[in-house]
């Protein structure tokens, strides 16, 4: 019996002087004018960026988003464009409270636009949505009103993972239910293989977008800026994670220990309050501007550069620990469909060409899942949770008995638009994340977790990874051939 | 009654010289001999111990002291990221807390990079003035009447890799206000390629203005607004250089007051407003800079 670590690549060189490659990059840009020159007196401009959900951890300040806003904004100034607005763009997740939004776009751009001109997109307000048209799969274009209406969008994302940016941006950030309905959806989700491999015909759910992309750019000039980080994930002290183990320092089994008889000790709402403090010393690694097609494509060799590890063959035991942090839990609680989503839906897609588990396979997660829920911020999902789970979790048959009710129901759209919770919908479009690995595996096993949280889910439980193998065995064998995906920092398998 | 010792020590305490009050009477300054001008020696006060011993009562001695006693808002910091000492953070002056209020500011491994160009002929006058201001800030001696001299110990720590804070104002302001800047520090900058970090103070003046040695009560609110760094161009001369700084320091005196993107704005068209504070009569600079700054941040509230 033979494990394989699969090991992300070590952290590419940063990008030395960051003002500079981001002047570069909107002086410069590919498939466009410079940007200066699009840049008008009298005319509507609007900066749409990514939200909280990007990076993960959230990156040290200065945050890049509000770097290249700066530098945009700086031009803009000079070319005398007075009606800027900045938008959030946070699709159907929770609205950034202003706290956060200073962290991302910076104390000079904060006190500059916020509250007016620096809001967060509300994807239910009848008003400040537009429906642009249908694509030629009749796929509704619906987006924030001021964006589609502006002049020039520029859109400020940070690419951490392949699934990321590109057409991805607009069509989904600055999007509403209507639209996004047309590729949130299990059936897209079970033709995206993987998620983080978006060429053409390899995902259903970026070809969708890409689809509405393109409508998009025909009544709308857009253009993309996108940035690319290293994997320096941890600062010190837990900087020991951003290396192999083998590779530790006495310095750093030290702190691994201290770390570790600390987090299993600490009460929870300490360790989240200590992990919640972590931001991460990524370096910049590149910052591309112009047409979001042709950035996309350097963003993705950027990102490969990074985080591509070849693996040879499929395994039979897929393992991965899962980290405590994923795109929806920031400054929040990790509830159990977090943990599904987080290991099902992100991590086992992190390959191209094809999984690293074979079909039929097993993975087997490392995680407590607690049942525990932020009532502040996903207040759907312990509804979902409790009502949807308990009755069934096939995620076509929840998406056809369910979606609906919870996607309209006013108490759900009222604390979206007004307080700080993911939409009500959000729960199932993280149920059908993970549906092509639920579909693609013949079991999931997750070690040392809540029993019942796993049983609600209905996947399977084991006290050791021991336990978890010979659970395991009964799918795969007596010599299943195993990979560890050993992350974060991120590493996409390029499995042959 | 017969004078007791302590009384004696007294009286001769009175009589000591405490001041460097020159020997020679004024009416006779013209036939006394030229004297040698002395220079106060500093480089004691960059020793290892020196640092150890500064950095302990600036950050447990003036920081919460001047925290406690007023409302300082930071901003601006990320301009140094990417930055390579030494730099010369250029400041406007009007009070005495500006020195430990940038110092204060700084990041440690910026802090302890940084010495303070003070007035010679103010601060270095007396021994025990010149050491302890030597020792607490990192001062070192600038004259004021300008020359060549006037500029060598920062010559010399430019030199050894410091960063030096100057205000070319060269005193703190009478009115609130900033005054035109002398030439001195962008002629150093021209002269070794420092990088001008320009910072702008407001509130200090309503806090704790000449005459003051202790802020006013009621927290007043000031704020500290680190600027981009400035650097010279090709054949930009030491006027013009101090001319941009200048308007720099309007611009971030005006993003202060305003916003970041407006004062932009305002800069593209020409229209920064002077630093100079409102015409007509010194009072009315003095009532308009003395007006406490808005309180920043989310209101207080009661916490159950």
């Amino acid at each position: 019996m033979g494990t394989n670590v699969i090991y992300p690549p070590d952290p590419l060189p940063a990008v030395p002087n960051v003002s500079g490659a981001i002047r570069q990059a909107l002086l410069h840009p590919v498939g466009s004018e410079p940007l200066p020159e699009l840049l008008k007196p009298g005319m509507r401009l609007t900066i749409a960026f990514d939200d909280i959900s990007l990076p993960l951890p959230p990156m040290q300040t200065p945050d890049i988003r509000g770097r290249v806003i700066e530098q945009v904004l700086e031009l803009a100034a000079r070319a005398g464009v007075e009606d800027v607005r900045l938008i959030v763009a946070n699709s159907l997740h929770r609205r950034m409270t202003p706290g956060e939004i200073k962290r991302a776009v910076g104390e000079r751009v904060y006190r500059s636009f916020y509250p007016d001109a620096l809001t967060n997109h509300d994807a239910e307000d009848p008003a400040g949505l537009v429906h642009v048209g249908q694509t030629d799969r009749g796929e509704d274009v619906e987006i924030n009103r001021r964006a589609a209406e502006s002049d020039l969008l520029v859109y400020v994302n940070i690419n951490l993972v392949a699934m990321d940016g590109g057409h991805k941006s607009v069509p989904v950030g600055l999007a509403s239910y209507r639209s996004l309905r047309h590729h949130h959806n299990v059936h897209t989700m079970l033709n995206s293989q993987s998620f983080m491999d978006p060429r053409p015909g390899h995902s259903a759910i970026h070809d969708s977008c890409a689809r509405m992309g393109e409508l998009l750019s025909e009544h709308l000039r857009i253009s993309t800026i996108e940035t690319t980080l290293n994997n320096n994930t941890f600062p010190a002290p837990f900087d020991f994670m951003n290396k192999r183990e083998w590779e530790w320092s006495l310095k750093d089994q030290a702190s691994y220990l201290a770390g570790k008889r600390a987090n299993d000790r600490a009460p929870a709402w300490i360790r989240r309050e200590i992990f919640r403090r972590i931001a991460s010393p990524y370096g910049l690694t590149g910052v591309h501007a112009g047409e979001t097609a042709a950035v996309h494509e350097r963003t993705l060799a950027n990102l490969h550069r990074q985080q591509l590890t070849e693996v040879n063959g499929q395994v039979d035991v897929m393992v991965v620990g899962l980290p405590y942090i994923c795109p929806y839990n920031v400054n929040s609680i990790m509830n159990p469909i977090l943990v599904q989503c987080l290991g099902l839906g992100y991590l086992f897609n992190m390959y191209v060409n094809k999984p690293v588990v074979r079909p039929g396979g097993v993975m087997i997660l490392h995680h407590p899942v607690p049942w525990e829920f932020n009532q502040l911020h996903h207040p759907s999902y312990v509804d979902f949770f409790d009502e949807v789970l308990a009755e069934t979790t096939d995620p076509a048959a929840i998406e056809a008995k369910f979606e609906a009710q919870y996607a309209q129901d006013p108490w759900y759209v009222h604390l979206y638009r007004n307080s700080y919770a993911y939409h009500g919908v959000h729960p199932f479009y993280m149920w059908y994340w993970g549906a092509h690995a639920m579909d693609y595996l013949g079991d999931v096993i997750f070690v040392g977790a809540n029993r019942k949280a796993v049983a609600r889910m209905g996947f399977r439980t084991a006290s050791t990874f021991a336990d978890a193998l010979e659970m395991a065995s009964e799918t795969v064998g007596g010599s299943p051939r195993i990979s560890y995906l050993h992350t974060p920092p991120l590493t996409l398998a390029e499995v042959r | 009654m017969a004078k007791t010792v302590l009384d004696e020590v007294r009286e001769v305490a009175r009589g000591w010289r405490w001041t460097r009050r020159p020997l020679t009477p004024r009416t006779a300054e013209r036939w006394a001999p030229a004297t040698k001008p002395r220079v106060f020696p500093t480089s004691w006060a960059r020793t290892r111990p020196a640092k150890a011993v500064r950095e302990a009562i600036l950050r447990y001695g003036f920081r919460p002291v001047v925290w406690t006693e007023t409302d300082p808002t930071v901003e601006g910091l990320d301009n140094l990221e990417g930055l390579a000492g030494p730099v010369m953070f250029i400041a406007n002056h009007a009070s005495h807390m500006d020195t430990p209020l940038i110092l204060c500011s700084l990041p440690k491994e910026w802090r302890e990079r940084t010495a303070v160009a003070a007035a010679a002929d103010y601060f270095f006058d007396v021994w025990w003035r010149a050491a302890s201001t030597a020792l607490v800030f990192n001062t070192f001696p600038i004259e004021r009447t300008g020359g060549q001299r006037a500029t060598n110990t920062a010559r010399q720590l430019v030199q050894d890799g410091w960063n030096l804070v100057v205000y070319p104002e060269g005193t703190r302001s009478r009115d609130g206000w900033v005054a035109r800047l002398r030439h001195g520090a962008s002629r150093l900058s021209i002269e070794y390629g420092l990088p001008v970090v320009p910072i702008a103070i407001r509130g200090t003046y309503a806090a704790m203005p000449r005459g003051r040695s202790w802020p006013v009560r009621g927290r007043v609110p000031i704020s500290v607004r680190f600027g981009p760094a400035l650097r010279v161009e090709p054949e930009e001369d030491f006027r013009s250089f101090s001319k941009r700084i200048q308007q720099e320091l309007a611009r971030l005196w005006d993003e202060d007051a305003t916003d970041w993107y407006h004062s932009l704005r305002r800069e593209a068209e020409g229209r920064t407003p002077a630093l100079t504070g409102p015409a007509g009569p010194r009072w009315r600079r003095v009532w308009e800079s003395s007006r406490p700054l808005p309180r920043r941040g989310a209101p207080r509230v009661w916490r159950v």
